[in-house]
């Protein structure tokens, strides 16, 4: 599965607008589904257009975002927190193995100082899991109730991807 | 051949040694008026190292750390050691954006008092009770630099369960470059505080 990554537009408002306000879709993110296009436009000019690591994710050959891909900073400059989101109907085609990869391969270049890719995965989402160990993300063990996720405590995966390791092929 | 010693005893200190009880340890606010003692571990590399703060150099630069950044400090005690001064700090910080459900805890003890089982009696002292004094907290982690075996052992006694290694976790510029070293991560959670009867 080919994808490309590039930077978001104002003009992606309607696309993001297909995986933003899908419940399912947000199911395991940080975020409720996003009700109006107002928002959604909102949340591209005030966060994402302005953000240090942020990337739409394009089937190739196609130039509307199926979903996105950032990397979010964290207390130190060294390391970045992964984090993606895909519409439904491109879900189990591998877009989004392809997309971290890409992202992965990216991120070490043009972040300056990184050192560490983290990406926390909840211990419930099978898919998940199955994305970033196929993009070549390393285990390190469970964070017991680390996240506060709508109302509940969660168990989290910590993997991460630190430069020098291989990225899969 | 040397001979052995303990905290006591001159000679060489016996590591982590469980063959007499720790000193008595308190635990109470730091302030300005505690700046002296303050820097006995404040401008000590072989402690300072181990975090993320500054070295204090001066006595200016101390006053400055304790007015900045410990006296509008949502958790941090001095460690007290049989009633006299200060000879270490611990601090809880509740990460931002999370509700206070979780927070990092941190400590620094003056080198002289290494190897007494004073950074072991005060992280008891502080699962004790910051769950109770931070209300919310549901997870206290600690993060240690994977050669810091004395306070992994520290955090072991004290209950924390090793969650796993976090590697180059800690990333350092020294002379030499960029240095990246793993991390161990530990937690306790307020469910691993042992029931009441």
């Amino acid at each position: 599965m080919e994808v490309t990554l590039r930077r978001f537009e104002l003009l992606d408002v309607d696309a993001m607008m297909t995986w933003a306000s899908d419940p399912e879709v947000a199911a395991f993110c940080r975020w409720e589904p996003y009700a109006s296009t107002e928002s959604v436009l909102a949340y591209l000019r005030d966060t994402v257009l302005p953000h240090p690591w942020f990337r739409a994710i394009c089937l190739a050959g196609d130039g509307r975002p199926v979903g996105a891909v950032s990397l979010e900073p964290t207390a130190d400059a060294c390391r970045g927190e992964l984090g993606y989101v895909l519409a439904r109907a491109h879900w189990g085609q591998g877009v989004a193995t392809a997309a971290v990869r890409r992202a992965l391969a990216a991120v070490f270049g043009e972040v300056e100082g990184l050192s560490r890719v983290e990406a926390l995965v909840d211990v419930d989402n099978a898919a998940s899991h199955r994305v970033v160990e196929k993009a070549g993300f390393r285990r390190e063990g469970v964070l017991r109730r680390h996240y506060w996720h709508k109302g509940r405590a969660r168990d989290l995966v910590m993997y991460s991807f630190v430069s020098g390791d291989p990225l899969p092929q | 051949m040397e001979p052995e010693g303990d905290a006591r005893h001159p000679g060489r200190r016996v590591e982590g040694s469980d063959a007499q009880p720790a000193p008595a340890v308190s635990l109470r606010p730091l302030g300005l008026e505690d700046v002296d003692a303050f820097m006995s571990w404040a401008s000590d590399d072989r402690v300072m190292r181990h975090l993320k703060r500054p070295l204090c150099a001066t006595r200016e630069e101390a006053v400055a750390q304790i007015r900045d950044t410990v006296l509008g400090h949502p958790w941090f005690r001095a460690i007290c050691v049989e009633g006299g001064r200060p000879v270490g700090q611990v601090n809880v910080w509740p990460y931002a954006d999370e509700g206070g459900h979780r927070a990092n805890l941190g400590y620094a003890l003056a080198h002289d008092h290494w190897g007494r089982g004073i950074a072991t009696a005060t992280i008891k002292m502080v699962v004790g009770r910051v769950f109770e004094e931070l209300p919310g907290l549901e997870r206290l982690e600690a993060v240690t630099d994977v050669g810091n075996a004395r306070s992994q052992r520290a955090l072991e006694k004290a209950g924390f369960q090793r969650e796993g290694v976090l590697r180059s976790y800690i990333v350092r510029r020294g002379p030499a470059g960029v240095d990246a070293r793993d991390a161990a991560v530990y937690s306790f959670l307020s469910s691993d505080r042992p029931r009441l009867a």
